[in-house]
């Protein structure tokens, strides 16, 4: 094993209270971190997910030192970092757009920030990093002549040269095609447990989050909504963003009111039974994942509907449910070995803790 | 470089017969084309000619007549300098010198201030960028006056280095804007990586940055050049003798109040826009990019 010059030890990532303003003169002043706290583990992969301009990559730029911080700390193991130039924090980052140096070849860009710091055996570095991610037949090459998911390997190994305990990747497969992405997707895990870095990924996408992640911070509007496990996250969302966001196909939210603690009515006819404790008579929306609704049985709540499309997609089957009294219709996933035909009559229902209840406004959870 | 060149070569052949295709609007727009050519390449031809006359048929406008190079031989010699009273090849160099001064300095001053406006947006960076385009908006005859008196009272009239500093008002303004664009059109995330591989912002700009933008800088210290040697109005006000230039000496042939030798005229005319020309053929394949502002593509 090449683990004595690849090895590293790895150190805990700790965000406190980081906040992010941007201000110039004559525009709004623009909030674009709110506060976030974050403790991640010596060697665990966080995946921060959220939609395109929720303050993710602005979070990232400022671990790495290209932003600065407003307000806030950020530490690697005790050391606190945002006094400190970007070259001196010990973070490697894989940039969205890789930017591999043109000029030079791949042996050029791997060894060019090992030459900075002046670091003896960057040759050895080189050739151990090359080996390990199966690319020696690449050093030779420049970035003008790889396709993207070298370009992707290379930005990788560049990052990972260095051995920085901390390692910041800026959706790393963004730019890939879906087979490659499933490989990278996979090498990328691999390496991280082999290495250690601690880690974060950002992006969008939550199939690459599911994948990757230890933990999943979902943000939004500059703020951390949820911080946990994928299970966690998926079976107990926090509030109605995290509900909606996270998730594939997509939450139903309707519009409810709770008839008395425990159920909860949906549409002109519906109830389902909950677990929330709110009390009889608070409007809420009222959430359920495809995945969860089902066919009612015997004298439990449920709401009546009618499958209007009803489409087969080989592992399961996807049913759009009209329900009277509600402006959209409910999804629902269906076994495979089920076939739902359209015009069915259905009555649907879910596991009382399956039904999430939250404020129509803000969307808090009503627990 | 021939691979990016592969698909545009596929492309024309592909193109070519349908070109082929005569119809009557594409003779009309050819005969047009070709009009154009004329009218605009005439007056170059007709100083071409001009220049092999002997002074015996300078003033005629027939296309017949016995060639001679002797004009140019005139232009260069202490014949030249006898008639004019300006010797032409020093007149040459000192546009040289200066030229190359005003984009040197154009360079130094103006490469840094274009990457600085290309990467950040401080307060007032584009009033700056506009004040410094603004340089050329006026006439400069509007600043000619002034400038020949604070000349004066600096003891910079007719010096190469009042030449230097008055040209580069010229050529700064081009090399900004142009480099500016090809900055911006580098993703900075480049030398952010540059910054993480623990390089300075000063070696990341200088090692990552300025090599990939030497195109542009090409381009942009060409064109100045030709900008600043074709200056006219400066030179003639600003200089006298010792620091005068070639476009200057050019109208010394036409004789102020004596006999003009517009054969000599023409002659000195087409030595004075060799250095350009030659220059400009040589990096011609940067012209164009330049031209086409930016467009770099890692």
């Amino acid at each position: 094993m090449s683990t004595t010059t690849l090895g590293t030890t790895a150190k805990s990532l700790v965000l406190e209270s980081l906040h992010k303003r941007y201000e110039s003169r004559g525009r709004e002043p623009f909030h674009a971190v709110k506060g976030i706290d974050l403790h991640i583990e010596p060697g665990e992969l966080v995946a921060l997910l959220g939609p395109s301009g929720c303050g993710k990559t602005t979070t990232l730029r400022m671990i790495a030192g290209l932003e600065t911080v407003t307000s806030g700390d950020i530490r690697i193991g005790d050391r606190s970092i945002p006094d400190l130039p970007p070259g001196k924090r010990d973070v490697g980052v894989g940039f969205e757009s890789y930017a591999l140096y043109p000029p030079l070849d791949v042996r050029g860009n791997l060894t060019y920030g090992l030459r900075a710091r002046g670091v003896k055996d960057a040759d050895t570095r080189v050739r151990a990093i090359a080996e390990r991610l199966e690319m020696t037949d690449l050093l030779g090459l420049r970035p003008a002549g790889l396709s993207s998911g070298q370009k992707q390997r290379v930005a990788l190994a560049r990052a990972l040269v260095r051995n920085p305990p901390v390692l910041l990747l800026d959706e790393p497969l963004s730019h890939l095609d879906a087979a490659q992405r499933q490989r990278v997707r996979r090498e990328l895990k691999v390496l991280q447990r082999e290495f250690g870095y601690t880690t974060i990924v950002v992006t969008h996408d939550q199939l690459e989050a599911l994948s990757l992640a230890d933990r999943l911070a979902v943000m939004d509007a500059g703020i951390i909504q949820q911080f946990g496990t994928a299970d966690e996250i998926f079976d107990d969302p926090a509030n109605r963003f995290v509900a909606d966001f996270v998730g594939e196909p997509k939450i139903n939210l309707a519009e409810g009111v709770v008839e008395r603690t425990g159920v909860v009515r949906v549409g002109r006819d519906g109830a389902l039974a909950t677990a929330s404790r709110a009390p009889a008579g608070t409007a809420v929306t009222v959430g359920v994942r495809p995945q969860d609704a089902r066919v009612a049985v015997g004298e439990e709540p449920s709401v009546p509907g009618e499958v209007v499309v009803y489409e087969d997609l080989l592992e399961f089957g996807l049913a759009t449910v009209r329900v009277e009294g509600l402006d959209a219709s409910l999804v629902v996933q269906t076994p495979a070995d089920v076939r739902w035909r359209r015009g069915d009559a259905v009555r649907l229902a879910a596991p009382p803790q399956r039904v999430y209840l939250f404020e129509p406004e803000g969307g808090a959870r009503l627990r | 470089m021939l691979r990016e060149r592969g698909p545009e070569v596929a492309l024309a052949r592909e193109l070519t017969p349908g070109q082929k295709r005569v119809t009557p609007a594409s003779v009309v727009a050819d005969l047009a084309i070709l009009a154009w050519f004329v009218f605009s390449l005439f007056p170059l031809v007709w100083m071409v000619l001009l220049a092999l006359k002997n002074d015996a048929d300078q003033t005629s406008t027939y296309f017949r007549f016995s060639p001679t190079t002797a004009n140019f031989g005139t232009v260069l010699s202490q014949r030249g300098q006898d008639l004019t009273s300006v010797d032409f090849g020093q007149a040459m160099l000192t546009s040289v010198l200066n030229c190359a001064g005003a984009v040197l300095v154009s360079l130094v001053v103006g490469i840094p201030a274009a990457y600085a406006a290309g990467r950040w947006k401080f307060k007032g960076s584009e009033d700056l960028m506009f004040q410094m385009l603004s340089f050329r908006f006026a006439p400069e005859l509007m600043v000619i006056v002034p400038l020949f008196v604070i000349y004066n009272t600096l003891g910079v009239f007719d010096t190469k280095l009042g030449m230097v500093w008055v040209l580069q008002l010229v050529t700064m303004p081009l090399v900004v804007w142009i480099l500016r664009s090809y900055f911006q059109d580098l993703s900075p995330e480049l030398e952010q990586a540059a910054l993480l591989d623990g390089y300075t912002r000063r070696r990341a700009f200088l090692t990552v940055a300025l090599p990939l933008v030497r195109p542009g800088i090409a381009a942009a210290a060409l064109l100045a050049f030709i900008f600043a040697w074709n200056n006219y109005l400066f030179p003639l006000i600003l200089t006298d003798s010792a620091a005068t230039t070639v476009t200057v000496a050019v109208t010394k042939y036409l004789g102020g109040g004596g006999q003009a030798y517009y054969n000599l005229t023409a002659a000195a005319a087409l030595l004075g826009a060799l250095p350009p020309l030659v220059l400009a053929l040589t990096i011609q394949r940067y012209l164009v990019r330049g031209l086409s502002f930016g467009a770099v593509k890692a």
